[in-house]
């Protein structure tokens, strides 16, 4: 499935993703609601764009005790804002602290992909460190960190 | 419905459910009958406290629909529990019917505990736990109560209260014990949130008993220890859950506080697996036996049951569960409270307490005088808690404090992990 790609080398810590993705979602310029967070290290000069990269047996959908996060055929991870209670089990089972929460609606949110039509970090990105591709770099790296963790999470070998 | 079953699932909760779901892919055939006490299909516990407020329809509580049962090929029988379970191969029902199993999960979940306070019997109250008793609280609430009285200030007795508080009921909660909801905070986190539900206007009674309970027109008063009386429209109970043993008390499967399983949640009789709030399995940190009755490891415990379930009647090797790691998160009266693992300091613990966010922060991690990160307690708004995610996994991966999140102030995320594998590699 095409994902929200990271290019961390590129990044420059600009923050239009958070910007454009809180404005196509809440219609605000609200960073702190972005589903998009950019970690910086000012001093290394290190900086990663984190997302949701949709895991294959995501953490997050196998807490929610509403059936709340299901996943699409298309292969996203999607909360169901209606069927969601807010009781954030789902922040606390992400390895990567990607799932959001939006206090105003009292929703967990994640990455949407703006709808699998032109994700608005990507098109805001003008390093071009974002990307809308094939799962990849970061995103598989993730994955792979996150398989690991759900393995060793039920003792499988 | 005569032929012996592969599998037979007693309960229609987090571990049952989760147990379907990892047997049918490994055995596409193989006949799955499953056992609920309750009438209907399977409702989230968790959501309950939403619908007393009124957050959530009755509908949206519903996490599976009659399809879900048939698509995976789940015989339902409904709305009788079990008497007993012979682990030769044998179920008996409530009603006498008797069902025949290759192999059996025990997921039965937990009930309430009635505490012995003198007069509860002839006074109306309400415990938190199925859909039925939520329906009940939900129509006493509707039916225009203004004040209540909680008995008990734990996990579901604060759940309780946050569902009357947002119906403008005015209450007093009555904890026996010096603080609110011990299983999930420590004394500073229990007095901060204290603080919270009497600022929310609610009065907060600690170390206080409930004596007796008396009619009081379609209410009740409620004594406590000391003689002082709390008129109250309506009454939780809410004095803790204990697991549902009534199939197998007296029976051949070996019991503590719970069904004991071994490793391969076996219990000790080799065709019956257990799983779930009523399973006494090994705890993730300490080895000891625990029983942790959240979801997350019921969910956990069911996948490796049923899949240890599929791999008897097929003949392949079984998974081990790696024990049950405690955790738990909420946002009450304000706040978000959230655990992971041993929270609260031992001798020689290192306790790191670390800024939260939001009103009242605090945030907490315990590391063991081996170095080894344990645990860790939030309490702070919302934006602490996906960095006790990142924690999670730390704990899960035995991670030592140290490497984890090194320098001054310590921070840490998957960034931080990231960033230091990249400078690793290069």
């Amino acid at each position: 499935m095409r994902q929200i790609v990271v290019h961390q080398e590129r990044c420059t810590a600009c923050r239009e993703c958070e910007v454009a993705c809180s404005f196509e979602h809440e219609g605000a310029f609200v960073p702190a609601l972005s589903r998009i967070r950019v970690n910086d290290f000012y001093e290394e000069q290190f900086y990663l764009p984190l997302t949701c990269v949709h895991c294959a047996d995501a953490p997050c959908a196998t807490v929610c005790p509403t059936v709340a996060i299901v996943r699409q055929e298309s292969g996203q991870v999607q909360v169901l804002a209606e069927r969601c209670i807010g009781c954030k089990m789902c922040l606390l089972a992400c390895p990567f602290g990607v799932m959001g929460f939006n206090p105003g609606r009292n929703v967990a949110q994640n990455c949407d992909l703006c709808g699998d039509d032109d994700p608005q970090c990507v098109a805001f990105c003008v390093p071009q460190a974002l990307e809308y591709g094939e799962v990849e770099t970061q995103a598989l790296a993730q994955q792979k960190f996150a398989a690991a963790i759900a393995r060793k999470a039920i003792g499988a070998p | 419905m005569s032929a012996r079953a592969p599998y037979l699932l007693v309960g229609n909760s987090a571990a049952s459910l989760a147990a379907v779901d990892w047997i049918r892919p490994r055995d596409p055939a193989g006949r799955i009958v499953l056992v609920n006490r309750e009438r209907g299909t399977a409702y989230s516990r968790v959501a309950l406290p939403y619908y007393v407020s009124g957050e959530r329809t009755l509908e949206s509580l519903m996490i599976r629909q009659r399809g879900d049962y048939e698509r995976l090929g789940v015989e339902l029988v409904e709305g009788e529990g079990v008497a007993r379970i012979d682990p030769e191969g044998e179920v008996e029902l409530a009603g006498g019917r008797r069902l025949a199993f290759d192999t059996c999960l025990v997921a039965i979940g937990s009930e309430c505990m009635r505490p012995p306070i003198a007069g509860l019997d002839a006074v109306p109250h309400h415990f938190l736990w199925t859909l039925e008793d939520a329906i009940g609280l939900r129509k006493a609430c509707e039916a225009g109560a203004r004040t209540g009285v909680i008995i008990g200030g734990g996990f579901i007795g604060m759940l309780a209260a946050e569902a009357l508080r947002k119906r403008k009921i005015r209450l007093t909660i009555v904890e026996a014990a010096p603080q609110l909801m011990a299983q999930l905070l420590d004394a500073e986190g229990g007095r901060r949130f204290a603080t919270a539900v009497a600022a929310s206007g609610q009065e907060v009674r600690l170390g206080t008993a409930v004596e007796s309970v008396a009619r009081r027109g379609s209410g009740a008063d409620v004594v406590l220890r000391g003689g002082d009386r709390i008129a109250a429209d309506v009454v939780v109970v809410a004095t803790g859950v204990r697991p549902n043993l009534s199939a197998v008390a007296g029976g051949p499967i070996r019991t503590g506080k719970g069904v004991i399983v071994d490793a391969h949640l076996r219990t000790s009789h080799p065709r019956v697996h257990a799983a779930g709030d009523v399973a006494e399995v090994s705890d993730f940190l300490s080895r000891q036996p625990t029983i942790h009755a959240i979801w997350p490891t019921a969910v956990d415990q069911g996948r490796v049951a049923g899949a240890n379930m599929a791999a008897a009647n097929l003949g392949r090797p079984a998974m081990s569960y790696p024990g049950s790691l405690g955790m738990n998160v909420v946002e009450l009266f304000g706040v978000t409270l959230a655990e992971i693992g041993r929270f609260r300091e031992e001798p020689g613990d290192d306790v790191r307490l670390l800024g939260g966010t939001g009103q009242g922060g605090y945030r907490k991690v315990v590391v063991d005088r081996d170095g080894t990160i344990v645990g860790t307690l939030y309490l702070g708004d919302e934006h602490g808690v996906a960095e006790m995610g990142v924690l999670h996994h730390a704990i899960k991966r035995r991670e030592r404090w140290r490497d984890f999140a090194p320098g001054s102030p310590p921070r840490f995320s998957y960034a931080h992990l990231v960033h230091a594998a990249q400078q690793r590699a290069l």
